[in-house]
């Protein structure tokens, strides 16, 4: 657990962080937030003291970060940057291994260790361990980067803008890892973004800081349909707010029972139904597709929806595939339902009861 | 699937491989001439009876080269150690939070040791240290030092910004950012400075020789005041191969301190 209380930084005088206070408990996943210059890379510097606090209080899980050894508080949390910051000179391995070496952990230890933690991020030791940096691509060096924070199992990991510098596609990529990364392990994460698609995708909490203050502090979609005032709302953004709205609505939410047909003819007009293969998975739709509502046609592994898939995802696929319903599979890839595009419509009215 | 790359690669590794082993009998070469010519100049007498007929006696006999060499050598080694040792313990010194503000005025003073030539350092060493040894060593450390000192700054402020907050955000000390990040990737640029330095005191150890320093500068000298050409060739040459020899060297020692980009 961490927490702020009265947290301030001045300059000259000039307070670039004032009076920040917030409880960020264990496991959520704590999203900095706000335009350039509203002091929230100096509020996340400034847990593990990279940046003295002029005023107020940390707490980490109860201890004032003011009163341990900075070394030793370095070592205790995880701490991930833009563009990696990975050391040059040493390979990917040895890079993983920064604190853990520092804490004299023995090697069969490190090395068992380094090994997990490429799984983690779908790196195979094998290819990877003896890479230096340069070898890496942007996104590898990304995964590594915050499989170094994660190395010597931190009580809290702080993310500075830590995807700014890869392209969109690969950004995808690894917010969509860190968010399996952060179910997995269940850390308690900082991060600082600018980037309000970021913070909605990621975070159980966001703090919108302007100016040095911390203007509101709560869950995702509160911050969308309660916004605390006029800066909180064009923050986020009005004209695709029902899009961002839909971001934090996932599939299972809107699923339906799908009905499921026999035969490879149309029962009858504006139905549809699903055609399965003998182990229950989706193999052909009939009807409900935009071009030609009588068809019948071979399911694309395109179309596939999961429970865990954002609705924003969802109805992005029924759009360019130009489909009115997705079908639904468990992790074996049966059938286990099917969403809609009037199901999208349904939720609408109702958000207060999807709150995640 | 990625023939042509990989094939591509392959052939680049090669090339790589073949230019370093063309590049190893260069130097094994150069290495075998100097230490033969060093050892047996006097085998090339009749060449230089040959090329300077009107003179008595074409070859430096006063001295052997080998121990006007290894004089050479020491010269330049315990000025060289002690131009490292001060200008890497001075670039650090500046470079540090407690000695950044004394930067400007260690740059300017080994700047202008670099300015005074070295005849005029050895001249004012004269009455200070005496004759021989001494007032070169003085000499040739002066003038060595500024390239030390100018490449451990460039090479300290080469390490970015964000591996420095990395080694601090992971909890690394003082002392372990320095010595396992900043110094090894300061590595390649200090070296570059004290190739440099060891060159230019290779080449200015020979003028220790006005002050009575042994070195491969006495037969050059010799041959100047003497007017025996045939001297001032054969210190010359072989200065000349020691300078080459040892720059291929440091170029060798420098590869290894690189890390890609």
């Amino acid at each position: 657990m961490i927490e702020l209380k009265g947290l301030t930084k001045r300059y000259a005088g000039k307070s670039v962080v004032d009076d920040i206070s917030l409880t960020l408990e264990d496991g959520e996943f704590g999203v900095l937030i706000g335009p350039s210059g509203c002091g929230k890379s100096t509020t996340l510097k400034m847990i593990n003291r990279l940046i003295p606090a002029s005023g107020g209080q940390i707490l980490l899980n109860g201890d004032d970060v003011a009163d341990l050894p900075v070394e030793q508080l370095r070592r205790r949390i995880g701490y991930a940057i833009q563009s990696t910051g990975l050391f040059p000179h040493w390979d990917v391995a040895r890079n993983i291994a920064t604190v853990p070496q520092l804490l004299k952990w023995p090697k069969s230890r490190i090395d068992d260790r380094v090994d997990e933690l490429m799984a983690l991020f779908h790196l195979d030791p094998a290819e990877f361990r003896g890479k230096y940096p340069h070898q890496l691509s942007g996104g590898q060096a990304q995964r590594v980067g915050v499989a170094r924070a994660l190395a010597a199992d931190p009580e809290v990991l702080l993310m500075d803008e830590p995807f700014g510098a890869v392209d969109p596609l690969t950004r995808e990529v690894l917010q969509a890892e860190m968010k399996r990364v952060h179910q997995q392990t269940g850390k308690t994460i900082v991060f600082v973004t600018h980037d309000m698609d970021e913070a909605l995708s990621l975070a159980t909490r966001i703090a919108l800081l302007n100016q040095g203050r911390l203007v509101q502090y709560d869950r995702p979609i509160e911050l969308m349909v309660e916004p605390a005032d006029d800066f909180v709302r064009e923050f986020i953004g009005q004209a695709d707010l029902g899009l961002k709205l839909l971001s934090r609505r996932w599939v299972h939410q809107y699923q339906r029972e799908a009905r499921l047909q026999q035969t490879e003819t149309l029962d009858s007009l504006h139905a549809h139904g699903w055609l399965i293969d003998d182990q229950g998975r989706p193999s052909a739709l009939a009807g409900a597709r935009l071009d030609d509502a009588d068809a019948i046609t071979r399911v694309k592994p395109e179309w596939i929806a999961t429970p865990e898939m954002s609705m924003k995802e969802a109805l992005s696929r029924m759009v360019w595939y130009r489909v009115m319903v997705l079908p639904v599979v468990d992790d074996a890839g049966k059938l286990i339902g099917e969403v809609g595009m009037q199901g999208v419509m349904g939720m609408q009215d109702e958000p207060e009861g999807a709150l995640s | 699937m990625n023939a042509p790359v990989a094939s591509s690669h392959r052939a680049s590794r090669l090339t790589q491989v073949r230019a370093r082993a063309s590049g190893n009998l260069v130097l094994g070469g150069l290495i075998i001439v100097l230490v033969a010519l060093t050892l047996g100049m006097g085998a090339l007498e009749p060449l230089f009876h040959a090329l300077f007929p009107e003179l008595r006696n074409p070859l430096y006999a006063r001295d052997s080269f080998l121990n006007l060499m290894l004089a050479h050598i020491g010269l330049v080694l315990v000025s060289s150690l002690i131009s490292v040792t001060i200008g890497i313990a001075a670039g650090l010194f500046v470079t540090r939070p407690v000695g950044r503000e004394f930067e400007p005025m260690v740059s300017s003073l080994a700047a202008i040791g670099q300015t005074f030539p070295p005849a005029a350092v050895l001249a004012i060493a004269v009455p200070l240290a005496g004759f021989g040894f001494a007032p070169t060593i003085i000499a040739l450390s002066l003038y060595g030092l500024l390239p030390v000192i100018q490449n451990t700054i460039a090479g300290l402020g080469t390490v970015p910004q964000t591996t420095l907050e990395a080694a601090r955000g992971n909890g690394m000390s003082r002392t372990q950012i320095l010595m396992r990040v900043e110094l090894p990737l300061a590595m390649r640029v200090i070296i570059a400075g004290i190739r440099v330095s060891v060159i230019i005191n290779i080449g200015t150890a020979t003028i220790g020789s006005t002050v009575g320093a042994k070195s491969l500068g006495t037969p050059l000298i010799a041959g100047l005041v003497g007017n025996n050409l045939a001297y001032v060739i054969q210190g010359a040459l072989l200065v000349g191969l020691l300078a080459i020899v040892t720059d291929l060297l440091f170029e060798r020692l420098e590869r290894r301190y690189s890390f890609g980009g």
